[in-house]
């Protein structure tokens, strides 16, 4: 399933986890294929491997579990001239991997509670995120223009230096310092010629000391908690995690992830640990930010409502192995798989009474031992023999639309 | 037979907040702030609400694990808020609870066998090989074998513990039993099997259940009525589909927000603003008027009482009946694929 506007392509993944009881093969040859701008979603139970896909690709399995082979491709596109290069995440050196992690691919963990370091205040550690990966330069000198400016206000503004969007309020805090009475010409004269020796230097800026560097990425830090709609996003920014509330926690970490405009967003079970007024909160949230950044977003869930909320495009993952993959409507209006048709039966829907549900029977296989050919044949209605024998192929059955079963159902 | 089996009457349960060098009681959390329903023979009554607005307290102060502050709950005709040891032990046979993570309420060095059958021990009702042969019983009505009996709870799926957890609820054959979010910690799939059992065995058994949970569309399917709860209050008590008829602004909001498992209809989900006020402090009058589009100045002092609308359907609000909510994304969604 490649194609060339890919940004991360996962090609025959197999993971193993080597356990006292036996080796667990956790991802049997997953595919993936996430397009530029696209937002997917990853479903499936407890144990297909959702976690442990989102894991590999940032490289963070920890023993007994090792990559065992296959292929993750970031597909790398210079926002300046456009050109793409392809890095397969798994030859790369631990020490590259430090530029990928936080870097080109950004994760949102499951639970808030546990992810922000509690003793750190809100703002440094998004800080911390933007000093390790981006240039602060020329934010720096663009911070002193402004606040040599607030000084001269109300001063005319050079039109040459583009501020950033959200100025206004840092500088609010300057203005109000500034002396009331007029200054002398001559030190507005002196002023004015600091601003152009800075804007001079805008090409190639000069090296930050530490202290100037903290307060450039603060400034980043700031901007990237109103982008998410922190409430008061400057007090916020000084308080430590657990003044915060589940659904501004989730948003303070968004906002970590995204800090340096990451090409793909992992969101690992973002919105399960919030209740559903903040997850609608939190859901409206990543549509927006799906406009506003240039970023692809990957959306594990086990919740087809908030695939369907959210996502354009699905895959789906059955006991460590990818079964089905299209887009959003056509996976909801003609499910072919067996399993997810089985799926979507389970969820409750809103309107129905039904006495009892549908159920799939049977539980998740042990993957120590998993089934023979297809993963999913003990527990289909539609298994034949050649399902207990072959491993059904990913194969395009119908334009855009990958099913990995002998028996395919639904219209075709 | 009366045809109520739980009444709660102006039920309280405050958590005292201590503080200062001398740890002094300083603030009340008011997790279950005067509340007064019954729960009629063989019915389910869903339980719903955010984190923290007092659901699962409600259900432990029930059951007596947690003392009422004041109030009273009436068990088949008997008021048990002050009943205490052998009286309480000989009332505890009739009522259960099943808690939300089965990992946590199973002793791991403990075999199924003797988890599920502790409480024939402990009331001297069997031991030994009539035991085993209860036990038995009781696994295979959950659709366990004899294989389990002697296994540990860490060889068990998540749904297996779960249903491992119902049948020791059932060993002492009660009448009421309280499910404590049963399905939040398993997967779609392993959920129906477990609703399914539990729907069974209430058939069967003819039991009595409270549903706490805070997945709207489980507790609209499993229940016959619904009662929301916020900060500690119930704010609408109704025997129709909640998705359908809300009467509350609030319960309509929290059903607003509901993911809609069809891409047709994303991004319609309605956003209530805000979050929850502390507990410690509630809002006065109406307790969701802050966050409320439609409070008026009454909402502010007066706090509504809960008041029948005519057909048992229970609402707490001042304009209850006379609001316009419009329609929800969901309620489009259920007329539209009804017509399909």
């Amino acid at each position: 399933m490649a194609s060339a506007d890919s940004v991360l392509r996962i090609k025959d993944l197999y993971v193993n986890f080597y356990t006292y009881e036996g080796v667990v093969r956790a991802l049997d040859g997953v595919q993936l294929d996430l397009k530029r701008g696209d937002t997917m979603g990853l479903v499936g139970e407890t144990g297909c491997g959702k976690s442990v896909t989102s894991k590999a690709i940032l490289r963070l399995i920890d023993p007994p579990g090792r990559i065992e082979s296959g292929s993750i491709i970031l597909s790398d596109k210079d926002r300046n001239t456009g050109e793409i290069t392809d890095i397969d995440i798994l030859q790369l050196h631990p020490k590259e991997m430090l530029g990928i992690r936080g870097n080109k691919i950004g994760i949102v963990f499951q639970d808030p509670a546990t992810y922000p370091n509690p003793v750190f205040r809100v703002a440094d550690q998004i800080a911390e995120v933007i000093i390790l990966h981006q240039d602060l330069r020329r934010d720096a000198l663009q911070m002193k223009i402004r606040e040599l400016e607030s000084i001269l206000q109300p001063g005319p503004r050079p039109d040459e230096c583009d501020i950033s969007e959200d100025s206004s309020q840092s500088s609010a805090s300057q203005r109000a310092s500034s002396p009331p009475t007029p200054l002398p010409p001559e030190k507005v004269e002196s002023i004015r010629q600091r601003i152009a020796s800075y804007q001079a230097m805008m090409d190639d800026p000069p090296k930050l000391d530490k202290k100037t560097l903290k307060a450039a990425a603060r400034q980043r830090a700031i901007d990237m908690l109103r982008l998410v709609k922190m409430p008061a996003p400057e007090r916020v920014g000084d308080q430590y995690p657990h003044e915060l509330s589940g659904g501004m926690r989730q948003r303070a970490l968004i906002a970590m992830a995204l800090a340096s405009d990451p090409l793909v967003l992992i969101c690992d079970e973002a919105t399960t640990a919030l209740d559903v007024t903040v997850q609608a909160q939190v859901l409206k949230l990543l549509n927006e930010l799906k406009a506003k950044v240039g970023s692809s977003i990957l959306i594990i869930t086990h919740d087809l409502g908030i695939v369907a909320e959210t996502c354009n495009r699905v895959t789906v993952m059955y006991a460590g192995t990818t079964v089905e993959s299209t887009a959003t409507h056509e996976l909801f209006e003609n499910p072919i798989h067996p399993y997810t048709a089985g799926l979507l039966n389970a969820v409750p829907k809103l309107h129905e009474n039904k006495e009892r549900f549908d159920q799939i029977v049977g539980s998740v296989p042990n993957l120590i031992s998993p089934p023979t050919g297809c993963r999913f044949h003990p527990r289909c209605k539609f298994a034949t023999d050649i399902c207990s024998t072959d491993r059904p192929e990913l194969r395009e059955i119908k334009p855009d639309h990958w099913v990995a079963c002998h028996n395919p159902q639904g219209e075709f | 037979m009366e045809r109520t089996l739980v009444r709660v009457e102006n039920l309280k349960k405050y958590f005292p907040l201590m503080g200062g060098v001398f740890r002094k009681v300083v603030g009340k959390v008011h997790a279950v702030d005067d509340v007064t329903f019954d729960i009629y023979r063989g019915e389910t009554l869903g339980v719903v609400g955010e984190s923290g607005c007092g659901k699962t307290t409600l259900g432990r102060t029930i059951m007596r694990l947690l003392e009422p502050t004041s109030g009273k709950i009436i068990f088949e005709g008997r008021d048990i808020s002050r009943v205490t040891g052998s009286d309480l032990r000989e009332i505890r046979k009739g009522m259960q609870i099943v808690f939300q993570d089965p990992m946590a309420s199973l002793d791991p060095r403990v075999t199924i066998k003797n988890s599920v059958g502790e409480p024939l021990m402990i009331n001297g009702i069997a031991r030994g090989p009539k035991m085993r042969a209860m036990v038995l019983d009781l696994l295979q009505k959950v659709g366990l074998t004899e294989d389990h009996l002697n296994r540990f709870p860490h060889e068990f799926s998540g749904g297996q513990r779960q249903r491992i957890c119902i049948a020791r609820a059932l060993a002492l054959n009660p009448k009421f039993v309280v499910m404590d979010e049963p399905t939040s910690s398993t997967d779609v799939s392993v959920q129906a099997q477990t609703l399914n059992l539990m729907r069974n065995l209430q058939d069967e058994l003819g039991l009595t259940y409270m549903f706490i949970s805070h997945n709207l569309s489980v507790v609209k399917h499993m229940s016959d009525r619904v009662a929301v709860m916020y900060l500690g209050k119930i704010v609408e008590m109704t025997p129709h589909d909640i998705f359908a008829r809300s009467l509350h602004p609030y319960t309509f909001a929290l059903v607003s927000a509901v993911p809609i498992p069809d891409p047709d209809f994303a991004g319609r989900a309605q956003i209530l603003v805000g979050e929850v006020p502390s507990p410690i402090n509630p809002p006065t009058g109406c307790r969701f008027h802050p966050r409320c589009i439609f409070a008026q100045e009454i909402c502010q002092t007066e706090e509504p009482l809960l008041r029948d609308m005519g057909d048992g359907h229970l609402v707490a609000c001042h304009f209850a009946g006379e609001l316009d909510f419009g329609s929800s994304a969901q309620q489009e969604y259920a007329e539209a694929s009804q017509e399909s």
